[in-house]
């Protein structure tokens, strides 16, 4: 089901040169068929696996292979050098009494509730803004691009400056009369701050894919709509998000991935700080792996993090039939 | 749009992206700043004196360069290695017929929805296991396959005529020629768009190299700098000085391949964000 949605999803994808192609694998647009019998090169049928074997023992070694295992772990109270013993579900039973846990539990679902629907509403609204005509466009999207594409490491510690308490943000209010915001040092402040980052680090990635979905609406739909007399709005509603809908699709559901995954920021900026306010499950994850030694433990709140992740993904893929359109 | 709107809309754009870019422009005059005017009770970009010199404290300071040549390595490895496998795969799928095809595929395209950087102990532990740990092979492996630069390459092969293969092969050549000699250099546009965001990829690259590097000498840019913010008493000057020769090359690369990044990422062809 997760692969069917998804090949429709890919079939769906926004920008006009690459994705002419269509979903089915090795089909090509405008060519019959029987081409492919007749085996283009002669050679054994299982020429192709050689070919794809690199790739694809890559794909089960380092990615297909340690999620399987990460399941596994989670029931085991492995640790770096005193092996591995299984100890039944008592991980998962601790989990949900580990108050910590279930603080980053909220703190990550905070976060990507905030994030994700700010980010793809900028990304969208971005996109659209940068459809006007506005001088040297080009390059502001470039702009914006560039945090998207710096490392994020960077990006943050930049914003650990601007954010501490005597810092550029803080003097630049004062000098209009407001002032010191505890940017980092409270709690709230502190989150906001995080998905603040984000946000600015990020959007223009969104902001692009969204773009091209907007690009590939047919110029005749939209003049159409303008004789109709349908207005700025309505046309947005009933033409422009429709048709980007595939795009938005594969973006957010990719965007949600990603932000239930956020680390970086947390430990640059804040280092989950402070009391915890922007402990993420990754975050948590990582101390109690490899700073406390627990990676039994840290493996079962990696396959919550895995169900969480795997829930919003296939209630995604569930919902786009509802507001989804492909052609 | 009357030119009136367009100058208005131009500028309020423009405005924006000056605000949107602040916290970089700060970022390379805060490198320029003696230490202890970085926090001023007025936000000026000057300080009293300009110190280029902070660039080269940070480069010995915190040992930038190093830093930089191991991101550099890490980086070009990787790009070569990614655009090897990536290209193989992608021409098995675009281009050959093989029992089974399709099941690989499918394999290939669930594991996109797959959130990689939870498998990350398991992925320590087997590197552990074989003693790699704190190595550059378990740096760099576990990077090299993500389907997304398969799937790119695979939907510019796709797009190859299948006439010049059926030449080349009446020419008596063999797959792998027509693979090499045919196909890779049609698709050396995609190839490139691919090399550099495998590049920016590992450069940018966080989790992995902070759970499998420990000696310091190994470490790459992100880990310097991330070390180097949790410290304390932060030498903010030279984070910055830091900061800013780590994004330069970035803002440089995009500034070159902007049309075949964006028209890249508008493909889809690496996720979102």
């Amino acid at each position: 089901m997760t692969s069917a949605g998804l090949d429709r999803a890919k079939a769906g994808l926004p920008g006009r040169p690459l994705s002419q192609s269509g979903s089915r694998p090795g089909g090509r647009p405008g060519t019959p068929r029987g081409w492919l019998r007749r085996r283009p090169f002669g050679g054994p049928r299982w020429v192709g696996w050689v070919f794809v074997l690199p790739g694809l023992i890559g794909l089960a070694v380092f990615i297909v292979i340690p999620q399987v295992a990460s399941l596994i772990l989670g029931f085991s109270n492995s640790t770096l050098l005193g092996g591995t013993q299984f100890t039944g579900t008592e991980n998962f039973v601790r989990l949900f009494r580990d108050p910590q846990f279930l603080n980053s539990v909220l703190v990550t679902a905070i976060f990507v509730l905030v994030y994700v629907p700010a980010n793809i509403a900028i990304s969208m609204a971005m996109a659209l803004w940068l459809k006007t005509r506005i001088a040297g466009r080009n390059w502001l999207r470039v702009i914006f691009l560039i945090p998207a594409l710096s490392p994020m490491v960077a990006n943050a510690a930049v914003f650990r400056l601007l954010f501490q308490k005597d810092g550029a943000v803080n003097e630049g209010l004062a000098a209009i009369g407001i002032g010191p915001v505890p940017w980092l040092s409270d709690g709230n402040w502190a989150l906001a701050t995080v998905i603040g980052v984000s946000l600015w680090q990020s959007f223009g990635y969104n902001m692009i894919v969204l773009g091209a979905g907007i690009d590939s609406i047919s110029p005749d739909v939209i003049a159409a709509s303008r004789i109709d007399g349908a207005g700025r709005f309505r046309r947005f509603f009933s033409i422009t998000l429709p048709l980007v809908s595939p795009a938005l699709f594969f973006t957010t559901v990719l965007t949600v991935i990603g932000a239930w995954q956020t680390f970086a920021q947390a430990y640059v900026i804040t280092g989950g700080g402070p009391g915890n306010s922007t402990m993420t499950i990754m975050l948590y994850l990582y101390q109690t792996a490899f700073t406390n030694n627990q990676l039994g433990y840290a493996s079962a709140i990696a396959t919550v993090l895995f169900v969480i992740i795997a829930i919003f993904t296939l209630f995604q893929l569930w919902g786009q039939r509802k507001w989804v359109h492909y052609d | 749009m009357r030119p009136v709107g367009i100058a208005a809309n131009s500028t309020v754009a423009w405005a924006f992206a000056v605000v949107f870019s602040f916290p970089l422009i700060w970022t390379f005059f805060t490198a320029l700043k003696p230490a202890d005017e970085v926090f001023g009770t007025h936000i000026s970009f000057i300080g009293s004196k300009v110190l280029w010199s902070n660039f080269v404290d940070a480069w010995t300071q915190v040992d930038f360069g190093r830093l930089l040549l191991n991101s550099l390595l890490v980086a070009a490895i990787s790009t070569v290695l990614t655009l090897v496998v990536a290209s193989l795969t992608a021409f098995a799928f675009a281009r050959l017929r093989f029992p089974g095809r399709n099941a690989v595929f499918l394999l290939f395209v669930i594991t996109l929805t797959l959130p990689s950087e939870v498998a990350v102990v398991p992925l320590f532990l087997g590197f552990d296991q074989v003693r790699l740990t704190d190595t550059w092979v378990a740096l760099i492996l576990p990077g090299l396959f993500g389907a997304f630069g398969a799937f790119l390459l695979r939907q510019f092969m796709l797009q190859i005529p299948g006439e010049l293969e059926e030449a080349a092969r009446l020419d008596g050549a063999s797959t792998w020629r027509i693979f090499t000699g045919v196909i890779i250099p049609l698709v050396r546009p995609a190839l490139s768009v691919l090399a550099i965001f495998a590049f920016l990829g590992s450069w940018n690259s966080f989790l992995w190299p902070l759970i499998i590097l420990n000696s310091s000498d190994k470490w790459t840019i992100p880990i310097g700098i991330a070390g180097f913010t949790t410290q304390t008493g932060t030498q903010w000057q030279l984070l910055m000085a830091a900061c800013v020769m780590t994004i330069a090359p970035v803002v440089i690369v995009i500034a070159f391949a902007q049309r075949q990044l964006v028209a890249a990422i508008g493909a889809g062809a690496f996720g979102g964000r």
